[in-house]
C-alpha cells in the first residue's frame, strides 16, 4: 500500500492515550453517557437554578398556604404572590426551591466528604504499599481494626461530641470512609513497585516521597477514579441516613436526607413531599453507580476486550 | 405421551396437598373470626391499658421527675393524701388520707389517713412516710427540680435553700402513725388540690435508704424488682426506649375497684410514630397527634380523635443572663414579632388558643392580662431601641427544642417570623433528646428554649409561682423584686378576688419584663380507642387509672 507507506513516512500518527482509549470507550456506553450528562445537569441545577430569581427562598414559610398541589400559585395573608412548581410542605415552603437547595447540601457533602477519604486514603495506602514490611502489616492492621468498629455509631458519636455542624459532617463522614481506598491502593503500589519504571526511578536517586507522589500514585489513577465514583453516591447516602437520624443538618436547611425524612413522616397527607425529593436522590445515585460501572470498563482495558 | 403416568400421579398429588391445605386455611381463618387479632384486641381482653406517653421517663422517683409524661406514670404507681376525681378537677377523692379538714383560715390542714392503705411489699403505709417524703423532696442536697411545691409549707423554702437546718421546724408532723397535720405559711383553700400533685406523693423508707442515703438522686431503688410504691399499681418492667409496665398492686385497699390488670406505657416521641402505631391498633392512646392528619381525622365517622381544653401554656423561656437575650428591648422585639394566630390556625391546627398572657383563661375566675399581642411597628421601634438599627445586626442565638416535628415547626415558623418582621437572619435551631433537653433547661445553658407548662392544680399561682426568684422551674435566670413582692402578699389574702388581683398585677410585671415569649394556651388532642371506657376529659389531664375500663367495642 504505497500511499499509506507514503504517509507514514511523512507523519508520525498521532498516539492514542490513556484516557483518550478511556473516553472512547466510556462513549460507546451509552447507559454511561446519559447518566453522566443527568448528573452534570443534576449538578448545574442545584447549583446554579437556586441564582435566578423566579426561585424562592427555601426557608421562606407562608403557613397559610400548606401543602398547596405542584403547579399552583396563591397569595399569601401578607399579600405576597407565590407560585409552587411542586407545591409546598406543611409551613407553605417551597418544595422546588427546598430540593434544589438540599442538593447543594448533599452533594457538597458527599464530593468534599469523598475528596476528604480521597485524600487521606491514597497517601496512606500509598506509603504503606511502598514501604511494605513491617510497617505495612502494622498500618493494614490499623485499617483492619478501624474497619471493625461500628461506623454509623462513630459519626454518631463525633456529632453529638462536636455539636452538629455542617463541617463536621464532612469530616466525619471522610475520616471514616477512606479505608477501603487506602486497601484499593495499597494494593496496586504493590503490584506496581517492582517494575521496570520504579526501578528506573530507584537508580536515579529519586527520594522516596518523589517516587510515591509522582510515579506510583499516577499509575492507580484508574481503580482510584472508579472508586471515587462509588464513593460519593455511598456518601451521600450516609449523609441522608445521618440526616434521617436528625444528626445531619439542621432545621430549616435542608438537605435531601432531611426532606425525604420529613416527607416520609407525612407520607398519609401529603405523597408530594416524600416522592419528588426521593425520585431526584434515587436517580443521582443510580446515576453515579452507573457512570462508575461505566469508568471501570472503559479504565480498565482487561474487562474491555471481549 | 410417552410417559404419561408419573406425571400424572404427580400434578395429582400437588393438587391434592394444596386443597388440604387451602382447606386448612379456611378452617383456621373461619375460627379466628374474619380478622386476626391485633395487639390491642389482645390487650383489650386482658384488659391491659396501652398508652403512649411522649419521651422516655427521667426517673420513677418522685422527688426527681418534673414532665408530664413521667408524672402518668407515678399516678398509676404511687398514691397520695387526695386523688384525682374521673371526671371533674374541682373534686377530691380520698386516696390514702380518708378525710380532712383545715382551720377556719385553711393555713393548718389535717389529714386522717386509712389504717389499711399499704405499700406494694405489704408494709403499712403511715403518716411518717409522708413526713420522710417531705423531707426528702425539701432536703437541699437532694436538689430536688420541683422542691418548690412544697414551699406550701411553713418553713419549706428556709428549710430548701438551707436557711434552717432543722427540719422538725417545717410545717408537717405525724401526731400519730395515721394522722398528718400540715401548718402552711400563708392560706391556701385550694390546698387538697395541691396534695394531688406527685411531688407530694410518699416513698418508702426501708426501699430508699436499702439502695442509698436518703437524699441520693438516681439509685438502684427505682428499678423494676427494688421499686415499692402504695399506688394501685406497681412496676414490674422497664426496659429503656421500649416500655415500662405496671401491674396491680396486691396489697393495694381498694384493689377490688381497680379495673384495669396493668398498664404498659410506651415512650414514643416521634408523634407520626406514635399515629402509625394507633392506627396499626398497637396502642390505646396516644400523647400527641400529629399536626397534618387532624383534618382528615376530623372527618372520620366516630372519629377516636378527641380535642380537650387543657391548662397548660407553650412559650420560649429566654436566658436572660445571656446576650442578646438580656436587653428587655429586644426581647419585647422578639415577642411582639411572634404572630400568635397564625402559629394557632396553621401550624398547630389543634384549636389551640393564641396566649397574649401567660395563666390560661381557663383557671376559675381569673382573667389574665392580655398584652403580648402581633404587633410588627411596636417590634420594630423596640428592636431600634435595643441598639440595633437592623435585624442583621444581631448576632447569632439558637432557640433549643426537644426533639419532635410538632416543637420543630413551631419553631421554623417562628424563625421565619423573625426573619420577615425584624430581619433577624442569624438564629438557629437545635434539637435535643428529652432528657438532655431538661438538663440543659436546667443548667439555664441556653439562649432561647421552647417550654410548656402544664397546671399542677387549678389555681392561677401554678403558673405564676414559677417565675419567683431562683424557683426551681424558672431557668431564666429572670428575677424581679417587685414581682416577688407581689406573689408573696397574693399569698397571704384569703378573699379569692382579692388574690386574683394581685396576681393579676403580678403578671403584669412578668409580662411587661417578658422573660418568656407566650405563643399559644394548650389544648389536649389526642387519640383514644372506643374500647377504653370511663376516660372523661380533664382540665389538667390527670386521669386515674384505677377507673378506667376496658371493653371491646
Amino acid at each position: 500500500m504505497p500511499i499509506a507507506a507514503q504517509r507514514n513516512g511523512n507523519v508520525i500518527e498521532k498516539g492514542s492515550s490513556l484516557g483518550r482509549d478511556a473516553w472512547l470507550r466510556l462513549k460507546k456506553n451509552h447507559l454511561a453517557m446519559a447518566s453522566l450528562w443527568f448528573f452534570v445537569g443534576v449538578v448545574f441545577l442545584c447549583f446554579l437554578l437556586p441564582l435566578f430569581p423566579g426561585i424562592s427562598d427555601p426557608n421562606i414559610t407562608h403557613p397559610d398556604l400548606q401543602s398547596m398541589p405542584a403547579l399552583s400559585s396563591a397569595t399569601s395573608m401578607e399579600n405576597a404572590e407565590v407560585s409552587y412548581f411542586l407545591g409546598s410542605d406543611h409551613l407553605g415552603r417551597d418544595i422546588f426551591s427546598r430540593m434544589l437547595h438540599g442538593g447543594r447540601v448533599s452533594l457538597a457533602v458527599g464530593f468534599l466528604a469523598t475528596a476528604v477519604s480521597l485524600t487521606i486514603g491514597v497517601i496512606y495506602g500509598a506509603v504503606s504499599g511502598y514501604v511494605g514490611g513491617r510497617t505495612d502489616s502494622i498500618m493494614m492492621r490499623i485499617v483492619d481494626i478501624l474497619y471493625a468498629l461500628p461506623f454509623m455509631i462513630i459519626v454518631i458519636i463525633l456529632t453529638t461530641y462536636f455539636g452538629n455542624k455542617l463541617w463536621l459532617l464532612f469530616v466525619c463522614i471522610g475520616a471514616v470512609e477512606w479505608l477501603t481506598m487506602a486497601r484499593i491502593v495499597r494494593g496496586q503500589v504493590n503490584s506496581l513497585k517492582n517494575q521496570e519504571f520504579v526501578e528506573a526511578a530507584r537508580s536515579m536517586g529519586l527520594s522516596q516521597s518523589r517516587i510515591i507522589f509522582r510515579h506510583l500514585i499516577p499509575n492507580t489513577v484508574g481503580p482510584v477514579i472508579v472508586y471515587t465514583t462509588l464513593t460519593v453516591p455511598a456518601v451521600m447516602r450516609l449523609e441522608a441516613i445521618l440526616s434521617f437520624l436528625g444528626l445531619g443538618v439542621q432545621p430549616p436547611n435542608a438537605s435531601w436526607g432531611s426532606l425525604i425524612k420529613e416527607g416520609a413522616d407525612r407520607m398519609a397527607s401529603d405523597p408530594g413531599l416524600l416522592v419528588y425529593p426521593a425520585i431526584l436522590f434515587g436517580l443521582t445515585l443510580f446515576s453515579l453507580n452507573f457512570l462508575g460501572d461505566g469508568l471501570r470498563d472503559a479504565l480498565d482495558p482487561k474487562s474491555s476486550k471481549d | 405421551m410417552i410417559r404419561p403416568f408419573p406425571t400424572a400421579v404427580f400434578l395429582r398429588r400437588i393438587s391434592s396437598s394444596i386443597r388440604t391445605g387451602l382447606a386448612a386455611i379456611v378452617a383456621c381463618s373461619l375460627l379466628a373470626g374474619c380478622r386476626t387479632e391485633t395487639k390491642v384486641d389482645v390487650a383489650t381482653r386482658e384488659k391491659i391499658l396501652l398508652l403512649g406517653n411522649g419521651g422516655e421517663p427521667k426517673a420513677l422517683d418522685p422527688h426527681i421527675v418534673s414532665s408530664v409524661g413521667d408524672a402518668n406514670i407515678l399516678r398509676a404507681m404511687f398514691e397520695g393524701l387526695v386523688t384525682y376525681h374521673p371526671s371533674n378537677d374541682m373534686l377530691h377523692e380520698p386516696g390514702v388520707a380518708e378525710r380532712w379538714e383545715s382551720n377556719e383560715d385553711f393555713s393548718e390542714w389535717r389529714f386522717f389517713l386509712r389504717k389499711n392503705a399499704k405499700w406494694s411489699n405489704g408494709d403499712p403505709v403511715t403518716a411518717h412516710d409522708f413526713v420522710y417524703a417531705y423531707n426528702r423532696i425539701l432536703h437541699p442536697d437532694m436538689a430536688a427540680p420541683y422542691a418548690s411545691m412544697l414551699y406550701f409549707l411553713k418553713n419549706g423554702e428556709a428549710y430548701n435553700k438551707r436557711e434552717i437546718e432543722d427540719f422538725s421546724k417545717v410545717g408537717v408532723k405525724a401526731v400519730n402513725d395515721f394522722e398528718l397535720v400540715c401548718t402552711l405559711e400563708s392560706p391556701a383553700p385550694y390546698f387538697p388540690d395541691v396534695v394531688k400533685h406527685t411531688t407530694w406523693l410518699p416513698v418508702h423508707r426501708p426501699t430508699i435508704e436499702s439502695f442509698g442515703k436518703m437524699t441520693d438522686p438516681y439509685t438502684e431503688w427505682q428499678k423494676p424488682g427494688n421499686s415499692v410504691s402504695n399506688g394501685a399499681f406497681y412496676l414490674t418492667d422497664w426496659r429503656i426506649n421500649a416500655y415500662v409496665k405496671v401491674r396491680p398492686n396486691p396489697y393495694y385497699w381498694d384493689k377490688e375497684s381497680v379495673k384495669p390488670k396493668g398498664i404498659n406505657f410506651y415512650p414514643l416521641d416521634n408523634v407520626f410514630t406514635e399515629e402509625k402505631a394507633f392506627r396499626n391498633d398497637l396502642i390505646h392512646y396516644t400523647y400527641t397527634m400529629p399536626q397534618n392528619l387532624i383534618e382528615r381525622y376530623k372527618e372520620m365517622e366516630n372519629s377516636p380523635l378527641r380535642i380537650e381544653t387543657y391548662a397548660g401554656v407553650y412559650f420560649y423561656r429566654c436566658n436572660v443572663t445571656r446576650p442578646p437575650m438580656d436587653n428587655l428591648d429586644f426581647r419585647k422585639a422578639l415577642a411582639y414579632s411572634i404572630n400568635q394566630e397564625t402559629i394557632v390556625k396553621y401550624v398547630t391546627m389543634g384549636g389551640q388558643q393564641p396566649a397574649y398572657g401567660f395563666t390560661p383563661p381557663s383557671e376559675a375566675g381569673y382573667d389574665p392580662p392580655n398584652v403580648v399581642k402581633f404587633d410588627p411597628d411596636k417590634a420594630k421601634e423596640h428592636l431600634k431601641k435595643a441598639g440595633y438599627s437592623n435585624g442583621a445586626e444581631v448576632p447569632e442565638f439558637t432557640i433549643i427544642i426537644n426533639t419532635s416535628e410538632a416543637h420543630k415547626s413551631i419553631a421554623v415558623a417562628i424563625q421565619d417570623m423573625w426573619k420577615k418582621t425584624l430581619g433577624i437572619e442569624k438564629v438557629k435551631i437545635e434539637n435535643q433528646e428529652w432528657k438532655v433537653f431538661q438538663q440543659t433547661v436546667h443548667d439555664v445553658n441556653y439562649e432561647v428554649s421552647r417550654a410548656g407548662w402544664i397546671g399542677d392544680y387549678v389555681d392561677p399561682n401554678t403558673f405564676l409561682s414559677m417565675w419567683v426568684s431562683n424557683d426551681s422551674n424558672n431557668n431564666t435566670g429572670w428575677s424581679n423584686a417587685d414581682y416577688d413582692r407581689l406573689m408573696k402578699e397574693s399569698g397571704r389574702i384569703s378573699d379569692p378576688k382579692e388574690r386574683y388581683k394581685k396576681m393579676k398585677e403580678a403578671e403584669s410585671v412578668l409580662l411587661e419584663e417578658l422573660p418568656v415569649l407566650p405563643i399559644y394556651w394548650y389544648t389536649r388532642v389526642y387519640l383514644l380507642h372506643p374500647d377504653v371506657k370511663n376516660w372523661n376529659p380533664l382540665l389538667l389531664d390527670n386521669h386515674p387509672y384505677k377507673h378506667i375500663d376496658l371493653i371491646a367495642d
